[in-house]
């Protein structure tokens, strides 16, 4: 708790890494947002709810897209939202085009870019044929990726541009036959023998990129993983290679592995209950269908009066405890 | 004497067949060739008529006995004398009267020397063409009946002829009369007449017998001063237009139109009656005051419906014309054709930058529309019109085209027509505008039940969350032209989830299935729940609401109530609350307000920000203070303690010190 790394930051360098400053701010700008309405039941309480979501991942929900893309917890959260929305969707086995899934997303946050969207589809379908379907995992995993990691992911892009023309900032330039070989060859995506850079080589900036960036980025010890595995690789074989690896999806922590991707227990009780109470149903008609209905629609937790707080789940792998402040109860 | 059987019917004096000249053998032979008829002449006659051998050989001559000329000295009459050729009639200038019915004459001949002739009778012969006939300048009654003429020809010179009998001919066309002006009669029936004119000049002519022709259109009947009676039976005339001319002519009474296309029209009687208010007598029957009384009020309301329906196809053309004007700007705004430089697209041009055009082009209100209205009969077709939008009703039908027809919910609607409109279809209008004025379509049109839309540029699921404030859909219509949703896989099942508190009976022409339903709930039943039962209650109620949040609270608190007590007066707004609650998180904000309400954020967020980071400074500070604090402390309080155990060192002056400082005080 009392690390020595923590106390060696200057304060504002402290909480602007761990984004406190975001939430605050955030927190601060609701309250003003919607102040006739919280001043009814405090403001104490408005907080303990805030920071309850941001730990329960549940503070995206439907807020506007420069929110969710300002922390790494903001679009763990949005990802493990959207799968937990939308898994039914997959499970059904619909295959859907981008722009449908690009819609799904725009449920969830009605001004998320479709650039983004569609970057991720470019990975799953390897920039080919964008009008395509796709799965709902491939997309899923593409778009973890793709969003999570997106600054990084630029950063790659323009890495292997230079590489591919030859300049590399790192090692000897490299003899004319080679990267005359490169020209030759068109850009990404034609499946031919020498086509992308080499892996090794790649490796090495991606090492320096992560060392100075200061956006997130895969654990260099599963890049490494990735790309030692073969000899040569393209820009999208790279990144369907970083969407598929299961190790990086578990480091980033907000999707189950793809062979969990359709399973969600308790949610598929809440779904069995819902489709029980569809009128027409043989259960659902009683004399008072509203009054019944409502508990199993709302669960306790929105309805009830104040709780004491209750242990977050975790969702981010950084666990961090409380400080004496806000910890009041551990259950 | 003739024994009277021998005696023509009409009255026309028939005379004794002069061919013998024996009085008592009977006066109509048998078979007489012509030679006998020579014979006959030379043997019987007392004056002895002798084969003249004239320049014209086949012609024999005729020759009365001196008493029958005496007796009928003006009239000859020659029936059924089975005569090929005219005979020469010699000595016979006082004729007056010729009669050569039911021959086999072929052409008119050897009488121009009858310069006295008043009548001739050519009935029922083959006469192919009509000659011979110009000396006769004082005939008055020309029968020319049942023969073979093709062509009325060479009359010029019978100025007198009061009666013209040309009926069971081949006449084709109606010419060369036109200087008979003492022609009282003219009987053209039974001919192959086609059409009726070049009738000037009758200026006597009172009845025209057209019977059994083939006439399709009359004209010139309006020339004919006199005209009485004009029978036009069996021909071919289907309409009033191709006879028009009659209801011109003053002086006719009688008409008949029997046995044409015509007769066998509803509006036959009364249309003629209608325009031919002189008539007496329609088809030989006598036309009654009742009858023309009926005529006229028919007549009224045919011409009423007739005016009605060149309204209305002239609306329809203008509306049609509109729609294609709308549809036009619309593919403009759109960006999906290439912009004309003419005057109204350079208007065009500057509104395509950006996407919506208000219509701010288009000149004031439609002034048209008052007239229109009050013009239109109550078959409640309201239209309102002007060159960009168009807003019409058609019985149940509310139809919108174009932005500009949204205004039309501001207008004061009659509830009779307003409580009809149950489909309201929307066309070429931007669907986030047509989200803007759900509220009104909720008040103004109540019983609308079926939406359609088509070319509103729908694109996202989101944007059918709008669709829930309404009060109840039962049928949706989206099509696929201009509505790039409909090309998602799940589209549907979206919309009957978000709205599924309307059990909706169709989209899109097809049925809605239980089992539509449950794959709705199960496709995103649990976007709905984590909508609502996951967001931190602060923000649920934000996004609900001033109206629902009343209720929603209403709910919360209602909830821990035995299930079986509901409360009257809130039945409806709960049950209306009750089935969405759990997707009325589901919104959708257009994008300009969406927008919009970011940009009024962005001022708090500025503030926020300041004030957060003020607080981390003081945080900061009181911190950096504090570490001080903690840094400096162990001195400190060595510090003091020392300073405090050398005070006390000396126990007299310390109490002398203490004593001093209490004085000091006072």
């Amino acid at each position: 708790m009392l690390s020595p790394e923590r106390l060696a930051l200057p304060d504002y360098e402290y909480l602007a890494q761990r984004h406190v400053l975001t939430y605050m701010e955030d927190a601060v700008c609701q309250l003003l947002e919607n102040k006739e309405d919280i001043s009814q039941y405090g403001i104490a309480r408005f907080f303990t709810e805030y920071f309850n979501s941001v730990c329960q991942g549940t503070h995206i929900l439907f807020r506007e897209f420069s929110f969710i893309q300002a922390t790494p917890h903001n679009r763990a959260s949005f990802l493990r939202a959207f799968w937990r929305c939308f898994r039914t969707v997959g499970k059904n086995g619909d295959l859907l085009t981008m722009r449908e899934y690009h819609c799904l997303l725009q449920l969830l946050c009605p001004d998320f870019p479709l650039e983004l969207t569609q970057k991720a589809a470019r990975i799953v379908l390897m920039d080919d044929a964008m009008d395509c379907l796709m799965s709902f995992s491939d997309f899923l995993f593409a778009f973890q990726i793709q969003f999570y990691y997106s600054e990084f992911l630029e950063s790659v892009a323009a890495i292997y541009q230079d590489l591919l023309s030859g300049k590399n900032p790192n090692t000897v330039i490299v003899p004319t036959s080679s990267s005359g070989q490169h020209r030759q060859r068109p850009t990404l995506g034609e499946a031919s023998m020498l086509e992308g850079v080499e892996a090794s080589l790649f490796y090495q900036c991606l090492e320096n990129l992560c060392d100075r960036h200061k956006y997130s980025c895969p654990p260099p010890a599963l890049v490494k993983e990735v790309l030692s595995n073969v000899q040569r690789l393209t820009f999208y074989g790279f990144l369907v290679a970083l969407s598929k690896h299961h190790g990086i999806n578990q480091a980033l922590g907000a999707l189950p592995d793809k062979g969990d991707l359709m399973h969600d227990p308790a949610l598929d009780e809440e779904l069995e209950r819902l489709l029980a109470q569809i009128p027409g149903l043989v259960n659902s008609v009683t004399a008072g269908p509203e009054a019944s209905c409502l508990p199993a629609r709302t669960p306790p937790r929105v309805g009830s009066p104040w709780r004491p707080l209750h242990h977050a789940r975790k969702v981010d792998a950084e666990s961090d405890g409380s400080t004496e402040e806000t910890d009041e109860s551990e259950t | 004497m003739i024994p009277g059987k021998y005696r023509s019917v009409s009255g026309r004096a028939a005379s004794n067949v002069e061919f013998k000249l024996n009085k008592e053998t009977p006066s109509f032979p048998g078979r007489l060739l012509q030679h006998d008829l020579e014979r006959n002449y030379s043997s019987r006659q007392g004056d002895h008529i002798n084969l003249v051998s004239s320049s014209m050989p086949s012609f024999p001559i005729l020759q009365r006995s001196s008493e029958e000329k005496i007796l009928y000295s003006d009239r000859l009459t020659l029936e059924r004398q089975k005569l090929t050729v005219c005979p020469i009639i010699d000595g016979e200038e006082h004729l007056r009267l010729l009669n050569f019915q039911h021959n086999f004459i072929t052409r008119i001949q050897n009488i121009s020397n009858l310069q006295r002739l008043i009548f001739l009778d050519l009935y029922d012969n083959q006469i192919e063409e009509i000659s011979g006939l110009s000396t006769l300048r004082s005939l008055r009654v020309l029968l020319l009946g049942k023969n073979r003429i093709k062509k009325i020809s060479n009359l010029e010179n019978l100025k007198s002829l009061d009666v013209l009998d040309l009926h069971g001919n081949q006449i084709t066309k109606i010419e060369n009369v036109n200087h008979l002006c003492d022609l009282r009669v003219l009987n053209l029936a039974r001919n192959l007449l086609s059409h009726v004119d070049n009738l000037n000049g009758l200026d006597s002519l009172t009845e025209l017998n057209l019977r059994h022709n083939q006439i399709t259109f009359v004209r010139d009947v309006d020339n004919l001063p006199c005209l009485q009676r004009l029978f036009l039976s069996f021909n071919n005339i289907s309409t009033f237009e191709s006879v028009c001319c009659l209801a011109d002519s003053t002086s006719l009474s009688d008409i008949t139109f029997d046995g044409n296309p015509i007769a066998q029209e509803s509006w036959y009687k009364h249309t003629i009656l209608q325009n031919m208010m002189q008539l007496r007598q329609l088809d030989m029957k006598r036309i009654t005051e009742e009858e023309r009384r009926m005529a006229s009020v028919v007549a009224k309301k045919e011409e009423e419906k007739k005016r009605e329906s060149h309204k209305q196809s002239l609306l329809k053309e203008k509306k049609r014309l509109i729609i294609n004007n709308v549809a036009r700007k619309w593919d403009l705004q759109q960006h999906r054709i290439t912009n004309i430089a003419t005057n109204q697209d350079g208007k065009d041009s500057d509104s395509q930058d950006h996407c919506q055009n208000d219509g701010s082009t288009i000149s004031a209100f439609p002034e048209e529309t008052g007239s229109l209205d009050s013009g239109l009969t109550s078959a409640l077709q309201g239209l309102s019109v002007t060159d960009t939008h168009l807003v019409e009703v058609d019985g149940d039908t509310l139809s919108l085209y174009g932005s500009g027809a949204l205004e039309c919910l501001d207008r004061n609607w009659s509830v009779q027509t307003a409580g009809m409109v149950t489909t309201v279809s929307f066309t070429f209008i931007e669907f986030d505008e047509i989200v803007q004025v759900l509220p009104k379509l909720k008040i103004k049109f109540p019983n609308s039940l079926h939406l359609k839309f088509k070319e509103t540029n729908l694109v996202m699921l989101q944007q059918f969350n709008a669709l829930a404030e309404l009060r109840r859909v039962d049928q949706l219509t989206v099509d696929p032209q201009g509505n790039p949703v409909v090309n998602f896989t799940l589209w549907k099942y979206y919309v009957l989830f978000r709205l599924s508190h309307f059990n909706m009976q169709k989209i899109n022409g097809t049925e809605v299935t239980q089992n539509d339903m449950i794959m709705a709930e199960r496709l995103f039943g649990i976007l709905a729940h984590v909508a609502s039962s996951e967001l931190p209650q602060y923000h649920l109620i934000s996004i609900l609401g001033d109206a629902r949040k009343k209720q929603f609270r209403y709910l919360l608190e209602t909830k821990g109530k035995k299930p079986g007590i509901v409360n009257e007066e809130n039945n409806d707004s709960k049950r209306l609350v009750g089935e969405s609650t759990n997707r009325a998180t589901l919104n959708y904000t257009t994008r300009d307000f969406y927008n919009e309400k970011l940009e009024e954020i962005k001022e708090k967020k500025k503030f926020c920000k300041m004030y957060i980071e003020d607080l981390v400074k003081e945080a900061t500070e009181i911190n950096m203070k504090n570490e001080a604090l903690q840094k400096l402390w162990p001195q400190m309080f060595i510090e003091l303690v020392r300073d405090a155990v050398m005070e006390i060192r000396n126990k007299n002056s310390y109490m002398k010190l203490c004593l001093q400082q209490i004085t000091d005080q006072k």
